[in-house]
């Protein structure tokens, strides 16, 4: 096939993932709603689907520029999509078994896709010489990763301290109560319930013990999941800012200039080191952390799209 | 109640407790963040003095306190310098007693336990085996799984995770490794950029840097002396303009003119020599313009480097002529001669024939043109790069446009010349090459900066995901056979430390024989 085929087939497998993940993205929501397995079982599918495709879409990409599908900021985006999907498929969904939270995920997912083909939409073109490295693959790979596991991460908290916000109301109200509820295991709010099959599902033979419609996982699990996120996202961040030193070395002949990019991308490393302190700080665990996470999560955003935007620096190589 | 005055001792403990504390730290953490959120949003004058010389200009009274509360250069601010020392003053306060605390931890036996039942996790089992084969059985399990044990008797003491701390202590250590290596590479060190045309020799030192240099606080003037000749500088570019690569092949010798091979410097390919690193940095147009007078040579034997004006919005800059001056500052009044070269002379054409239309990207020499212009009056200075218009009169009729090798007469057609000049004046476009621009820099710090990179990444992964956890093991006569107290807890991973616990427990079932068992309790 030629250049101009693979373009095509990279765009259409990109609307084919777009509109697969807004599929899914509207299902994990619906799930979320009304608790029917079916919808939890559409959002997973079109999640499969929608992942697939951004894979054919970089693939094609990659064939089509003849180079590794990460030079420019529709690319990085695109990859980032597909990440942000694969990790909710296989670290929430797979490994914490949490199904509730998908509608999310996808959302996330589907803004990183629009944001790719609403500003950075440019078609497949070869590199300047300063991005003809090894280090390319190794920075870029690193930094994508990352941005999709905190972001995954921040999304997590979010919802985290939408939750305990929920949470603290509710056994407020509890407590007001007269005469005082016995608190048993299916209103106690400061630990996860055990439920079986998933983190945040009841088992099919207690009717009694589920959760109310629109429920989020305990607030206790979403922080948990959230702080595993961000613990794998941290270094695999410090790494990607270590690879791109030494390739800033070989390029620019200096492994660190304060250039905005590399200004950001140490404020976010600086706001999750933070982060990761104040979880370990008695009196910044909780909101006070995630507040902190959340504050990360802009400066992730900036980093990665507002230096490219509107910041002049080596990075630009959005156009 | 009023407090008594605190003790000069006393103070000194509560700011160094101070500083100690998480709280600082973070704050510290989040002040460096909001700094350089600064240094990103404010042109910075290390990265781009063109963008600081127009906000200067536009804003003249924020450019002021700007330049003066150090926000124009801040990650060279004095402040940016306190808030990192005090971060590092922090970090060390934590560091050492953290790490004495952590070698006196290495060097100690797990310490034995009272009460088991105590702990998060406790089981009680009985088992057949003699308590103190029973307690030997739980060392050896133990030991085993990667715990360290103490047995006294028929009572086992275990921990594990040790490599946590160390691990948070190597990342945290890394810092200062990071910051003495900064220090020492940045101020023992050199940057500058070197222009060379092609067949040009420039050697290592300070005066061959034109100015354009920058040396450490602690460098002590041993520049390297190398020798570098270019011997070709290429550029490829394809048709939209696109850069696709820029090659210096230069041959290098060292102080005495020993060669010392040809070496091909590309982007991302420096060329290396001990610590100093040369890299391709940038490229332009070097012209031969020779003024004669009455067939003599009188000035531009020598190729001068060119600059371009920087290109207007949606301009490529590759479309941007290249100037340069000839100066002769022996006639009365003085002359200058300003040039405009076009490497690609149909650019220029094109021009002349249809203003209106978009600049054309000049991406290779051919046919080139040099349009050159005649000025009178008194010259402000003798560079080739610059020329100071405000005392100069251009004189009328002395300008023209030369292909290469062509020769013009100077002063032909043109009206008011000064008496005083000479008639015979010629001038010739006598060649054209291309020069590179290499940066030279020598950084000592640049592997101990690495090596820490390296620590801090090495020390992250357990100081994240390893746990610590301790267990212990009672092994005691009882009624029936032994009775086996099994207790622990975890700091951090709870979830994991269940699932081992029941394996260890597991593990002590199978060895010991069990009779007995009461289930786990977690709190």
């Amino acid at each position: 096939m030629s250049v101009t085929d693979w373009t095509r087939v990279a765009n259409l497998s990109f609307d084919v993932a777009l509109f697969s993940l807004i599929g899914a993205m509207v299902a994990g929501f619906a799930y979320l709603a009304f608790r029917r397995r079916a919808l939890s079982t559409l959002s997973r599918a079109a999640g499969v689907l929608g992942a697939a495709a951004c894979l054919v879409a970089i693939v094609g990409r990659g064939l089509a520029a003849g180079r590794t599908p990460w030079g420019n900021m529709y690319e990085y985006s695109l990859v980032m999509g597909f990440l942000v999907v694969v990790g909710h498929l296989v670290l929430v969904e797979g490994r914490a078994k949490v199904r509730t939270v998908a509608g999310f995920s996808y959302a996330f997912a589907v803004l990183t896709l629009a944001m790719a083909t609403l500003f950075f939409d440019v078609g497949p073109a070869p590199l300047v010489p300063a991005l003809n490295s090894y280090w390319r693959q190794i920075h870029v790979t690193a930094m994508i990763s990352a941005s999709s596991l905190l972001g995954l991460g921040c999304v997590l908290t979010m919802l985290y301290l939408v939750k305990e916000r929920w949470e603290a109301r509710e056994l407020a109200r509890l407590r007001a109560q007269h005469p005082l509820p016995i608190m048993g295991a299916s209103t106690e709010v400061d630990a996860p319930p055990a439920y079986a099959g998933g983190a945040d599902e009841p088992a099919a033979a207690d009717p009694s013990a589920l959760p109310p419609r629109g429920g989020l996982p305990a607030a206790a699990t979403l922080d948990r999941l959230a702080y595993r996120f961000i613990a794998f996202g941290f270094p695999v961040w410090t790494f990607g800012v270590i690879c791109g030193a030494i390739w800033a070395q070989d390029a620019w002949g200096r492994y660190w200039g304060w250039d905005p990019k590399e200004t950001w991308s140490f404020i976010t490393w600086v706001i999750f080191a933070g982060y990761l302190h104040a979880r370990a700080t008695s009196g910044w665990r909780g909101a006070r952390a995630a507040a902190i996470a959340l504050v990360g999560f802009v400066s992730l955003l900036v980093t990665y799209y507002a230096v490219n935007l509107w910041i002049a620096g080596l990075h630009s190589y959005s156009t | 109640m009023t407090s008594p005055r605190p003790t000069y001792r006393q103070s000194v403990a509560l700011v160094w407790r101070t500083l100690r504390s998480m709280r600082t730290a973070l704050i510290l953490l989040l002040a460096l963040a909001l700094a350089s959120v600064a240094g990103s949003l404010i042109p910075q004058l290390p990265n781009s003095p063109g963008a600081v010389r127009q906000f200067l200009a536009d804003h003249e009274l924020l450019g002021r306190f700007y330049l003066r509360a150090g926000l124009l250069d801040v990650f060279g601010s004095w402040w940016f310098v306190l808030i990192t020392t005090l971060l590092f003053v922090s970090l060390v306060a934590c560091l050492v007693p953290r790490t004495r605390a952590t070698f006196r931890a290495i060097r100690q036996r797990p310490v034995q336990a009272r009460e088991l039942d105590a702990f998060p996790s406790f089981r009680e089992l009985v088992v057949e085996a003699d308590p103190e084969v029973a307690a030997e059985a739980a060392r050896r399990v133990l030991r085993r799984r990667g715990f360290r044990v103490a047995r006294e008797g028929t009572s086992v003491a275990a921990d594990k995770g040790l490599l946590r701390e160390v691990g948070s202590l190597a990342f945290h250590w890394a810092f200062i490794l990071l910051l003495a290596g900064v220090i020492v590479g940045k101020g023992t060190g050199y940057a500058g950029l070197a222009v060379l045309y092609e067949g040009e020799t420039w050697i290592d030192a300070e005066a061959n840097y034109d100015g354009q240099l920058r040396t450490g606080r602690f460098f002590g003037g041993d520049f390297s002396g190398l020798r570098l000749t270019l011997v070709e500088y290429a550029d490829t570019f394809r048709t939209t303009g696109q850069p696709m690569d820029f090659r210096s092949t230069v041959e290098v010798a060292d102080l005495q003119g020993r060669p010392l091979g040809t070496e091909v410097i590309r982007v991302n390919h420096p060329y290396r020599r001990g610590d100093l690193r040369v890299f391709q940095f940038g490229f332009g147009w070097a012209a031969t313009a020779e003024v004669a007078r009455g067939g003599e040579v009188i000035t531009g034997s020598d190729p001068m480097e060119l600059d371009q004006d920087p290109a207007p919005e949606g301009v490529s800059q590759l479309a941007m002529p290249w100037r340069g001056t000839i100066k002769l500052p022996g006639f009365e009044p003085q002359m200058a001669v300003d040039l405009e070269i076009w490497p690609d002379g149909r650019a220029l054409l094109a021009l002349i024939e249809d203003p209106s239309a978009p600049p054309r990207a000049m991406l290779q020499e051919f046919q080139p043109i040099a349009r050159y212009r005649v000025w009178q009056g008194p010259l402000s200075d003798l560079s080739t790069h610059t020329l100071d218009t405000r005392f100069l009169e251009s004189v009328p009729g002395a300008s023209g446009l030369m292909g290469g090798g062509e020769s013009h007469d100077l002063l032909e057609g043109a009206t008011g010349v000064p008496a005083s000049w000479p008639e015979d004046l010629t001038i010739r476009f006598a060649d054209l090459r291309e020069y590179s621009v290499l940066q030279v820099t020598r950084d000592r710090g640049v592997p101990v900066v690495l090596l820490a990179a390296i620590l801090l990444l090495v020390g992250l992964l357990p100081a994240l995901y390893s746990s610590r956890r301790k267990l212990w093991v009672h092994a005691e006569p009882g009624e029936r056979g032994t009775t086996l107290k099994i207790g622990g807890f975890a700091l951090q991973r709870r979830e994991r430390f269940d699932e081992e616990f029941e394996r260890v427990v597991a593990d002590l079932v199978r060895v010991c024989g069990v009779q007995d068992a009461e289930p786990v309790r977690s709190r």
